[in-house]
């Protein structure tokens, strides 16, 4: 081999290798095929690499979401011995009576019947401390669970009512009992209190069906994501009916109708440009305009789902045109050469088939709608709402929003349903995607 | 001349001076010639010649390319069809088109053809409608195949299956005349032959135009010929006469294979 390498660097006239013998030239590539072998090899790695980087932090993510969440799906519940003073609730017909069920102290007798389970605690301020045990709505509890049952039971009932956060987050193992008391927001003596309970098997983890069922509240153990829920469906609605018909015809309009020309140059390079704004700026013009300039009402889904049109415009836009652009050609040729004009081409044959396309991106960007916060701050949908809104018009909250809203509060009890609210709004967005995924396969099959 | 065995066609069609620019391109270079009635007309000519974009001037399919401008005059029945005040749709309606590609929509045999009637108002009912379609698709020379499928997806038909339902399709309309470009390319020479078969048929009752790249068909099919090279019209006359007798010798050696 070495013989013919010197044989042709010597020879007259030959440009190295390209005029070597052929076993010359192949020992040289097979040479260098091991380098190439290696180097293709070293990229493969790097490509590993780099998913199992993207999975990794991946995965640390949602096992930091889950592992601060899941308890969030429980709640601790206190066993109370109640005796209800039937006639100061019930009417003469013996109904419970809407009125005086309202204005009757259940908080106190709440309070009053727990304090029978520890005849010790005697000083005023002792028993207080013992109160807060309970959560400051547990009186509302009793009060739903006797009008929900509609009756008023003679003599004394045991009821389960909430505890308060701290106890939740104690029963739960949240709450370090060792450090110092003044660090502790469950204080020596309660926790003597919480052990005898727990002692008594006066005390429970049920579900949190609380958190699925209400709207936000100032304390943790009543506080719900249905209003967010509710919100942010409001909005999205708003949103697609916004949306979807502006950005289809602006995309039709775009693709078949607009005349060539600066005009339409520069519309296309906008409505792009408009899809890389920041979204807070939408919020900023959401404020000026539709509050300030319309004066329409502060913290509606409404308004946010206005916004959120807004920024959701550019991306179904540019989806429409891409699918619009993938029917092929020869099919609008067909219904043009029938005498079709070009609005029933558009609506009989190009929209039709582009739909599945059109379809993925309104998806993709309600998910992203979804998802957003910083505008829904701007409008005021930042607002503390203890009520699930019921028109457009109500103020409410939305998802993410509501996550930033509990992510701010001091209560360790409210980390965890902020997590637990991620969790809620991380399902919907799946969900969503895997949606735009089976419609997408579905429709491509019929095609 | 008026006492030949087969009766002298009367032209139904007429274009004067016709040239196309695509942007600042010329396309075609002033082209005249006059098309007979319930005949086959054949353009032939090597590619980018002009020949399709000449048969696109007669149902205004250049419309649709926002860069094309067609100067002169197409006459159809004493009226100038490149005249602005036509409606495309409406020449549509009286000129179909049948492309190179078959392009049957992606929805069944029947709503294909049920398509242009539709737009149009053509069926006042179901019967009036399924009528169309079964007579478009026997003119077609496709209802035998497809009688028992009529709600089977369109592009499940073979090929030349799929081009004759784009004949129906155009049929159904009730043209007057019928543009063909290169309605044969994409098919087998099996197909072909059939689809030859049913354009003779067809031209008992439809002017017919046909560009085509295969001059056997266009020999086989046309009554005359039209040569294109370089965007101009080099000659036109009898299809026998150019391929036997070409005047020019730019015909001359297309057709004997030397350019092309």
């Amino acid at each position: 081999m070495n013989d013919h390498s010197n044989s042709v660097s010597s020879s007259p006239g030959a440009s190295g290798l390209y005029s070597a013998p052929t076993d010359v030239r192949m020992a040289h590539i097979a040479a260098g095929l091991k380098k190439r072998r290696a180097a293709s090899k070293r990229l493969r790695f790097y490509g590993i690499m780099a998913i199992v980087t993207a999975i990794g932090f991946l995965c640390i993510l949602l096992t930091t979401i889950i592992s601060n969440g899941y308890t969030a799906l429980q709640q601790t519940e206190v066993a109370v011995v109640i005796e209800v003073p039937a006639g100061e609730i019930l009417d003469d017909a013996g109904a419970i009576d809407a009125e005086k069920s309202r204005n009757f102290n259940w908080a106190g007798l709440v309070k009053r019947s727990f304090r029978k389970e520890f005849p010790e605690v005697t000083g005023m301020l002792e028993q207080r401390s013992l109160g807060e045990l309970l959560s400051a709505n547990a009186g509302y509890d009793l009060r739903l669970q006797i009008e929900d049952a509609g009756v008023v039971p003679t003599g004394p009932v045991t009821y389960w009512v909430k505890a308060s956060d701290d106890v939740d987050m104690l029963m739960k193992g949240r709450m370090d009992r060792t450090i110092d008391e003044k660090m502790r927001r469950i204080k020596d003596d309660q926790l003597v209190w919480f052990d005898k309970t727990v002692a008594k098997d006066n005390i429970r983890l049920v579900f949190n069906s609380t958190f699925f069922t209400m709207a936000d509240s100032r304390e943790p153990e009543s506080a719900g994501v249905l209003g967010a829920i509710v919100g942010s469906a409001l909005a999205l609605i708003v949103t697609v009916v916004l949306a979807l018909p502006l950005a289809v015809m602006a995309a039709v309009y775009l693709e078949y109708f607009a005349p060539p020309g600066r005009l339409t140059d520069f519309i296309e390079v906008n409505v792009n440009n408009l899809a890389a704004v920041p979204s807070i700026v939408f919020g900023l013009l959401g404020l000026a305009v539709f509050l300030g300039f319309f004066g329409m009402p502060r913290s509606a889904p409404l308004v946010g789902g206005m916004v959120l049109a807004l920024m959701t415009l550019p991306t179904i836009i540019i989806a429409t045109r891409a699918s619009i652009r993938a029917v092929p050609s020869s099919i609008r040729d067909a219904a043009l050469g029938l005498g079709a004009s070009p609005m029933q081409t558009a609506l009989d044959h190009i929209l039709p088939l582009a739909a599945p396309g059109i379809l993925t991106g309104t998806i993709i960007g309600i998910a992203q709608a979804l998802g957003e916060t910083a505008p829904l701050i701007m409008i005021g949908m930042v607002a503390f709402i203890v009520d699930v809104p019921t028109s457009f018009t109500d103020p409410a909250t939305a998802l993410p929003v509501q996550i930033f809203i509990w992510s701010d509060s001091a209560e360790r009890a409210f980390y965890e349903r902020s997590s637990l609210a991620i969790m809620v709004l991380l399902l919907f967005l799946i969900s969503m995607n895997l949606a735009a995924v089976m419609l997408r396969r579905k429709f491509e099959k019929k095609w | 001349m008026d006492s030949t065995t087969k009766p002298m066609a009367a032209s139904k069609l007429k274009a004067v001076d016709v040239s196309v620019f695509y942007g600042e391109k010329q396309a075609l270079y002033d082209v005249s010639l006059n098309i007979d009635e319930k005949s086959v007309t054949s353009f032939i000519g090597p590619s980018g010649c002009g020949k399709s974009t000449f048969l696109r001037c007669f149902n205004r399919m250049n419309d649709v390319i926002p860069s094309c401008r067609v100067a002169g005059q197409i006459i159809m029945d004493d009226v100038d069809l490149n005249s602005p005040k036509i409606d495309p749709v409406l020449l549509r309606a009286r000129v179909g088109m049948v492309f190179q590609k078959p392009n049957p929509f992606p929805k069944t045999i029947y709503e294909n053809v049920a398509y242009g009637p539709r737009i149009h108002g053509l069926a006042a009912n179901r019967q009036e409608m399924d009528f169309i379609v079964e007579d478009s698709l026997k003119k077609a020379g496709l209802w035998k195949e497809v009688s028992d499928r009529l709600n089977d997806q369109a592009t499940g038909l073979s090929g030349g299956q799929q081009q004759r339902l784009c004949i129906a399709r155009a049929i159904a309309v009730g043209p007057d005349v019928l543009l063909m470009d290169e309605p044969c390319s994409a098919l087998d020479p099996i197909a072909t032959s059939i689809i030859e078969e049913l354009i003779s048929d067809l031209q008992n009752r439809f002017t017919i135009m046909i560009v085509t790249h295969s001059m056997q068909q266009a020999a086989r099919v046309s009554q005359k010929t039209a040569y294109f090279h370089l965007g101009k019209l080099i000659e036109y006359g009898d299809t026998k006469e150019i391929f036997t007798r070409p005047q020019n010798e730019q015909t001359e050696a297309y057709i004997s294979g030397k350019i092309g």
